[in-house]
């Protein structure tokens, strides 16, 4: 398992933002220095970040879907955005400003022909939760089924288009500040960002939605870990219905003072997901931010919003083991090969570059793997770690092409990595692949592994 | 035969409909009361009784449309528990709800009343009256609720959320955007802007700034002018001029 997309994705955040301080932080501060003491102008950079995650996150509010989701998928995986930024951008998770009542009234009245007064027993008209694209309120069926209706912003589907030429625009421009060896390759750039705009308008159709959640509901089966079901007669496009999951946010959740184990528990619960979803079922939940998970006061999890889906190829899935094995045992003979037979372009005269980037990657990458049990709370920094590295590995020129399979289960492992550092939780990695590196005879000899 | 109310309220609306149909596909000129009355299943020359004009039922209709979004606010059950933003949001989102079905009609009004905006504005007084008297009843439920201050020029308010409302008709005859997403996006940001207006009373204060500054520059200009006219030699020429001397 390769970061090196997130590492793409990285970049794209690094000039993303690099760009919206350029546009925004940079010339307010530059407008307001004539008019300090140099000890005020001081105090005014140190400011600035703040004022620039403030006025980010009211931009954000104000675009609502498209630009929250892509903030999300950007600030999630990128050290790189300053602090601040991130803290503000993480409120968005679940915390976007409501739609009122009469646009609630109208997108249900418009997809589902009927008022919510008509189609429920009982509606309630406050949000539960704002999602990314949409949100989401609590309401009683006829028949006393307690129900998640998930209402879409209108027109939504209308602004994304218009917004995804508008990032594309301002990467573009803002890579033009950057030096040159820092200026991100522009077909992966391209390639993510427009992997994300598919991600994007998929995520726009709840139909789509809702045949993903049928699918997790039938297809997934982990005990203590529950899916909602689908109440088909209430979907539309732009409205889905499920079935109501109990549960609280991880914020909310880590403030009720859970123990080691419960929160061992979680984490257990969301990795065992992730493996089982990707490797057997070969569609991964590739939406990691701590939103779409709800817990338990004993540990199990809920696993909601099924927006972004996707649906991993055959050959990736085949041979993603083998390069996690090579990166397990450092062969970097091994972990060419396993990249060339996933798919990606790699020159192979570029030892120097390996040596430096890719041996120290490798190390970074298969730590989890080392032990039984890794724990998050004494290697809290392993994602900050793993930044600079994944930088490196990302600026490697002998990469030419990207699998685009890659983006999205990287992007998902490290989302997954950094919830579990907020949980300071001790997950079990290795046991899965053990079996499996067994099972497809990529290694005879399992006691060598997780014992060192 | 004695006609009750209701059967009367029932063929007029019978023939306001037909209008709707028979004008959407001939356009205003070439509908004809004859086949409006046919449509309506009403004899030729009993709808004279209810429209005297083809005018008359084409802006008959546009007040037809305030009663509907009357009695479909009336039905919402907790109407009166929104706030006036809220309110006033679902006021606008209802009249485009009950003008969806007459679209293409309510571009003929337009139409029609752009090119004769004296007898437009005339006949489309009831309309007019009708979503006043609705906003003045929000307006004054807010006052009455501690919500909205009482404000200078408030008798001004509906008539300039008339004007709010038929430009956004306008905006939304054009909106060529899906399921017309912008006018959605449109109204949703323009009634927050108007209820942050009415609830911090701006519109009244910039009004009571502007007549302050009229009183105080333009009427004292104004009495510069009184002066000049009562100039004895002026008002002997004004005289002159006014009884035809010379």
């Amino acid at each position: 398992m390769s970061k090196l997309p997130s590492t793409q994705l990285a970049r794209a955040g690094v000039v993303g933002s690099t760009a919206m301080k350029l546009g925004v932080g940079k010339i307010k501060t530059k407008v307001k220095r004539p008019f300090l003491s140099e000890s005020a102008s001081q105090r005014s950079e140190e400011q600035r970040e703040d004022q620039e995650a403030e006025l980010l996150f009211k931009a954000i509010t104000q675009l609502r879907g498209t630009a929250v989701k892509l903030a999300q998928m950007l600030g999630m995986e990128t050290e790189v955005l300053p602090e601040r930024v991130r803290q503000e951008l993480s409120k968005s998770y679940h915390q976007v400003p409501p739609l009122n009542r009469v646009l609630v009234r109208k997108v249900i009245q418009d997809e589902l022909g009927s008022t919510p007064e008509d189609l429920f027993k009982e509606f309630d008209s406050t949000a539960l939760a704002a999602a990314s694209l949409g949100q989401v309120h609590r309401a009683l069926t006829w028949e006393n089924l307690d129900v998640a209706v998930k209402v879409q912003y209108p027109g939504i589907h209308v602004t994304i288009d218009s917004d995804m030429k508008l990032l594309g625009t301002l990467v573009g421009g803002g890579s033009k500040f950057l030096s040159k060896e820092r200026r991100p390759n522009e077909e992966i750039l391209r390639k993510s960002l427009s992997e994300i705009a598919a991600r994007l308008s998929e995520e726009t159709d709840y139909i789509n939605e809702a045949e993903n959640t049928r699918w997790f509901n039938t297809k997934l089966d982990i005990q203590g870990v529950e899916t909602p079901a689908v109440l088909d007669e209430f979907c539309s496009k732009r409205v889905i219905v499920t079935e109501y999951m109990s549960g609280v946010h991880l914020d909310e959740w880590l403030r009720t003072n859970p123990t080691q184990e419960e929160r061992n528990r979680a984490a257990q619960h969301i990795y065992d997901v992730f493996f089982q979803s990707a490797i057997n079922l070969k569609r991964v939940h590739a939406d990691p931010n701590p939103g779409n998970y709800l817990f338990k006061d004993n540990g199990d999890i809920a696993l909601i919003d099924y927006g972004c889906v996707k649906v991993l190829g055959e050959r990736f899935v085949r041979h993603i083991p083998t390069l996690l094995y090579a990166f397990y045992k450092g062969e970097y003979e091994e972990i060419l090969n396993a990249y060339e037979q996933l798919g990606m372009k790699i020159r192979r005269d570029a030892q120097e570059d390996f040596d430096k980037v890719l041996r120290p990657f490798g190390e970074w990458l298969s730590l989890p793997f080392q032990r039984e049990t890794f724990d998050f709370k004494t290697n809290n920094r392993y994602t900050v770690n793993g930044r600079n590295l994944i930088h490196e590995m990302a600026h490697l020129g002998s990469f030419e092409s990207v699998e685009e399979d890659f983006i999205f289960f990287d992007r998902t492992i490290y989302g997954l990595f950094k919830i579990f550092e907020q949980l300071e939780a001790e997950v079990n990695f290795v046991d899965h692949w053990k079996h499996l590196w067994h099972q497809s005879g990529i290694l005879d000899d399992a006691s060598g592994v997780g014992s060192e | 035969m004695k006609i009750s109310h209701k059967v009367k309220a029932q063929t007029r609306l019978r023939l306001l409909e037909a209008a709707v149909d028979v004008i959407t596909e001939k356009g205003f000129e070439k509908a004809s009361m004859r086949e409006i009355a046919k449509r309506a299943d009403v004899a030729d020359a009993t709808i004279y009784n209810y429209f005297s004009t083809k005018e008359k039922l084409l802006y008959g209709y546009c007040a037809h449309v305030q009663t509907l979004v009357l009695e479909e606010l009336k039905a919402i059950d907790d109407f009166h528990e929104y706030s006036l933003r809220d309110q006033l949001h679902q006021l606008v989102e209802m009249e485009i709800r009950m003008w969806l079905p007459a679209r293409e009609f309510l571009q003929v009004v337009f139409a029609q009343t752009y090119a004769a905006p004296s007898v437009g504005h005339e006949l489309l007084a009831e309309t007019k009256e009708h979503l006043k008297s609705m906003v003045v009843e929000l307006i004054d439920a807010s006052i009455e609720a501690g919500e909205m201050p009482e404000q200078p020029y408030q008798d001004l308010l509906p008539a300039l959320f008339w004007d709010y409302q038929t430009a956004i008709l306008a905006y939304w005859l054009k909106d060529t955007s899906d399921n017309f997403a912008n006018t959605t996006k449109l109204v949703d940001q323009s009634t927050e802007i108007i209820a942050q207006l009415l609830l911090g009373g701006v519109i009244g204060k910039t009004l009571d700034m502007f007549s302050f500054l009229f009183r105080t520059h333009v009427l004292q200009h104004l009495n510069t002018l009184d002066n000049l006219m009562m100039q004895p030699e002026l008002v002997a020429a004004k005289r002159r001029f006014m009884e035809g001397a010379e």
